[in-house]
C-alpha cells in the first residue's frame, strides 16, 4: 500500500520530527509517480538541515522547488517568498508546504491566510515519539493545539515518523506505529501513513499496519555521511 | 530509559539539568538559540531558573553573581556573544568560581555567518579576555559526547574552581542524533562552602569567604597567578583527554582534528584503509589541556612521514600541533571557514597532496 497524495499539503510538527526529510521524500514519491510536484521551504526558524540544501537534487528530478533568493539562503532572516502565495492559488497535482518546528514555525501560516482561503489545504502533523514533548499522546495532543492556534488551522491528519535516525530498529517502527493509532484515536485524527527508512524496509512486515508506509531514503545526513542516491 | 533523538543544543540543555544545574543565563544567538529555547519550557517545570538577560555582558556578570554564591550555574552563546562574555570570563577565573559556559561557534570574525566554524579556537584555549587565565577546555564530536562533556564540566569545574568552556561548532548544536544521558554522571557540588558567599551560618563557620579579583599588592598578585599557574598545570597532568584511531596501523599520515571535522576525517581514514593507505588520528576531546605528549608520540613513529592538522579555521590549532611536534615531522594545515564543512573526499585528496609533496 503505497502514499498517494493529492492536494496542498502543510507538513507540521514539533522541532525536530522530521518534517522536511519526510517533505522531501513524498515530493520525490509523487513525482516517482508521475505528478507535477511542487515544494516550499516555509521553515523560517531552523537555521541548518533544511529543504533548500537539496534543492539542486530535487530540481534534478524535475521539482519545483520553492525557496528564498539564492543570496539570502543561508541569511538569518524569516524570509517569506512571495511565490509561495502565487504557488498556492496555482496548485500543482501536488503542493506540499513545509513549515518550520512548533508553533513557532507554524506562525507562519497564518500570514498566508488570504491564499489558503477556499482552497482544500490538508494540514498533516509529523510526529516522532522518539523526540521530546512529543514522546506522550499528550504531548502530541498539546502540540497540536499549539500548532492549530498559531497557524489559525486545523490539523487533518497524523503521520507517523518513528525513529533514532540510523540505529532505529524494528521494534521502534512497530512501538512508532502503537503509539501513533493511540493519537489517532485520542485526537479523532486519521493516520494518513508511517515512514520506514529504506535499509529498514525489507524486515518490517507491513501486514501489521492499517495504513501506507512512505520509504525514507535519507536525504539530510551530516557532512561524514551519505545520503541515499534518489533515482528517478 | 530507551534513547531519544535530539538536536544537539537541545541535549546541552538537558544535560546541564540531569548534571544537577538547575540555574541558566543566557542570550539567544543563531545556532545555539534552541537550548534557550528548549530550558524557557524546560527549567520552569523543575523549579529552576531561566533567565534572558539583556546583552551576553549582562550573562558573564550574572553568572559571577551566582557562582560566587556557590550555585551552579551555566550559559550557552555562539561566538560574537562569547566575545562580549571575555571580561566577565576573565574575572571569574581570577575569582577563583566554577561555571560552565557553551559556546557553540559559528563562522567569523566580526559578524561572520550562522554555518559551522572552529574559529574561535584561539579565544576559548589562549584567552579572549585579558591577563594570566586559562579556561578548561573541551570539544565534543557528537551529541552524545556532548552530552557527556557537559554533565562533566560541572564537577570539572568545581574541582578546579575555573570556568569550563564547552567549545562546538554549530554542527553539534544543529544535528540530531540517538543519545541517553547516563545516570552515573549526576553529581553534587563537593567543595562550594570552602569558598563561596553562601552564608556563614549556611555552612556553619565563622570564617567569610570573599570573592575578588583585585590584588593591589603587586606581591600578592604575583602569588595569585603564580596559584592559577598551578592549577593550570595541575589540569594538563590529571585531565588532558584525547582519542586515538587507528594508531596501531603503520600510518603515513598523522591527523589532528576535533570536533565534527574528526568525523569527517574518520570517515576519510575508513576509505583510505579500504584501499590500503594507512592514515592515524589522534582527536583532542581536551583542547586545553592540549593532549602533548599524545601527538608527539603519536608524530614520532617511525611510519609517519606527514602530520596533518585538519580543522575549520584558518589554522588555530595546527599552532599547537607544531609545538608538540617540535619539527621532529613536517605539520601541514588544511582548513574552511566559510561554513562548508569539507568532505570526506577533500580530506583524502589533501591527505594524499601533503604525503606526494612532502615526497617531492
Amino acid at each position: 500500500m503505497g502514499v498517494h497524495l493529492r492536494g496542498i499539503y502543510i507538513i507540521v510538527g514539533n522541532y525536530g520530527s522530521g518534517k522536511t526529510e519526510v517533505a522531501i521524500n513524498l515530493a520525490v514519491n509523487a513525482k516517482r509517480s508521475g505528478l507535477d510536484v511542487r515544494l516550499a521551504d516555509l521553515d523560517l526558524v531552523n537555521p541548518y538541515f533544511r529543504t533548500r540544501e537539496v534543492r539542486g537534487l530535487l530540481a534534478e528530478l524535475g521539482i519545483d522547488v520553492v525557496v528564498p533568493p539564492e543570496k539570502y539562503l543561508q541569511a538569518d532572516l524569516p524570509i517569506l517568498s512571495p511565490a509561495i502565495s502565487g504557488m498556492i492559488r496555482h496548485p500543482s497535482q501536488l503542493t506540499l508546504i513545509d513549515a518550520g518546528g512548533n508553533d513557532v514555525g507554524a506562525t507562519v501560516l497564518a500570514a498566508l491566510a488570504d491564499s489558503f482561503k477556499n482552497k482544500l489545504v490538508h494540514m498533516l502533523q509529523v510526529v516522532n515519539p522518539s523526540r521530546p514533548f512529543t514522546d506522550t499522546v499528550e504531548g502530541c495532543l498539546k502540540m497540536r493545539a499549539d500548532i492549530e492556534k498559531t497557524s489559525k488551522m486545523k490539523i487533518s491528519g497524523i503521520i507517523g515518523n518513528a525513529n533514532l535516525i540510523d540505529e532505529t530498529t524494528v521494534d521502534d517502527i512497530y512501538k512508532g506505529y502503537d503509539f501513533v493509532k493511540s493519537f489517532s484515536k485520542e485526537s479523532g485524527l486519521p493516520l494518513e501513513f508511517i515512514t520506514v527508512c529504506v535499509e529498514l524496509l525489507p524486515q518490517i512486515d507491513s501486514n501489521r499496519f492499517t495504513c501506507p508506509v512512505l520509504p525514507i531514503e535519507r536525504q539530510l545526513v551530516p557532512p561524514w555521511k551519505k545520503a541515499v542516491k534518489i533515482r528517478n | 530509559m530507551g534513547k531519544i533523538l535530539m538536536k544537539g543544543n537541545e541535549a546541552i540543555g538537558e544535560a546541564a539539568i540531569r548534571a544537577g544545574c538547575l540555574n541558566y543565563f543566557a542570550y539567544p544567538i543563531t545556532p545555539q538559540s534552541e537550548v534557550s529555547e528548549y530550558l524557557s519550557r524546560r527549567l520552569p517545570e523543575i523549579r529552576g531558573v531561566f533567565l534572558q538577560a539583556e546583552s551576553e555582558v549582562a550573562v558573564s556578570y550574572m553568572i559571577f553573581g551566582a557562582a560566587g554564591c556557590g550555585e551552579r550555574i551555566f550559559t550557552t552563546s555562539s561566538s560574537p556573544g562569547i566575545s562580549l562574555m571575555s571580561e566577565g570570563l576573565s574575572y571569574i577565573a581570577s575569582a577563583q568560581l566554577p561555571a560552565v559556559f557553551v559556546n557553540i561557534m559559528r563562522g567569523g570574525p566580526g559578524l561572520g555567518g550562522i554555518l559551522p566554524s572552529q574559529g574561535d579556537y584561539f579565544q576559548a584555549t589562549k584567552g579572549g579576555g585579558h591577563g594570566d587565565y586559562r579556561l578548561f577546555v573541551m570539544a565534543p564530536s557528537s551529541v552524545q559526547e556532548a552530552v557527556e562533556m557537559v554533565m562533566k564540566a560541572f564537577p570539572l569545574a568545581e574541582k578546579y574552581r575555573n570556568p569550563v568552556m564547552i567549545l562546538g561548532d554549530g554542527l553539534i548544536g544543529q544535528m540530531m542524533e540517538p543519545i541517553e544521558f547516563p545516570e552515573n554522571l549526576r553529581s553534587e557540588p563537593t567543595n562550594k562552602d570552602q569558598w563561596a558567599t553562601n552564608g556563614m551560618a549556611t555552612r556553619n563557620s565563622d570564617k567569610p569567604n570573599i570573592v575578588k579579583s583585585l590584588f593591589l599588592d603587586p606581591d600578592e598578585l604575583n602569588d595569585h597567578n603564580l596559584l592559577l599557574k598551578a592549577k593550570y598545570e595541575r589540569m594538563k597532568r590529571e585531565d588532558t583527554k584525547y582519542e586515538p584511531y587507528n594508531l596501531d596501523a603503520d600510518y603515513k599520515v598523522l591527523i589532528v582534528s576535533y570536533g565534527t571535522m574528526s568525523r569527517v576525517c574518520r570517515t576519510a581514514i575508513d576509505n583510505m584503509k579500504a584501499e590500503g593507505f594507512e592514515v592515524g588520528m589522534i582527536r583532542p576531546q581536551t583542547l586545553f589541556p592540549f593532549p602533548e605528549k599524545a601527538i608527539s608520540d603519536a608524530a614520532s613513529k617511525q611510519s609517519c612521514e606527514v602530520v596533518a592538522c585538519i580543522e575549520m579555521s584558518m589554522g588555530q590549532m595546527v599552532e599547537d600541533v607544531q609545538r608538540c611536534v617540535l619539527g621532529k615531522r613536517p605539520v601541514k594545515w588544511y582548513g574552511k571557514c566559510g561554513g562548508d564543512v569539507p568532505t570526506p573526499e577533500e580530506v583524502i585528496y589533501v591527505v594524499k597532496s601533503f604525503l606526494d609533496k612532502n615526497k617531492a
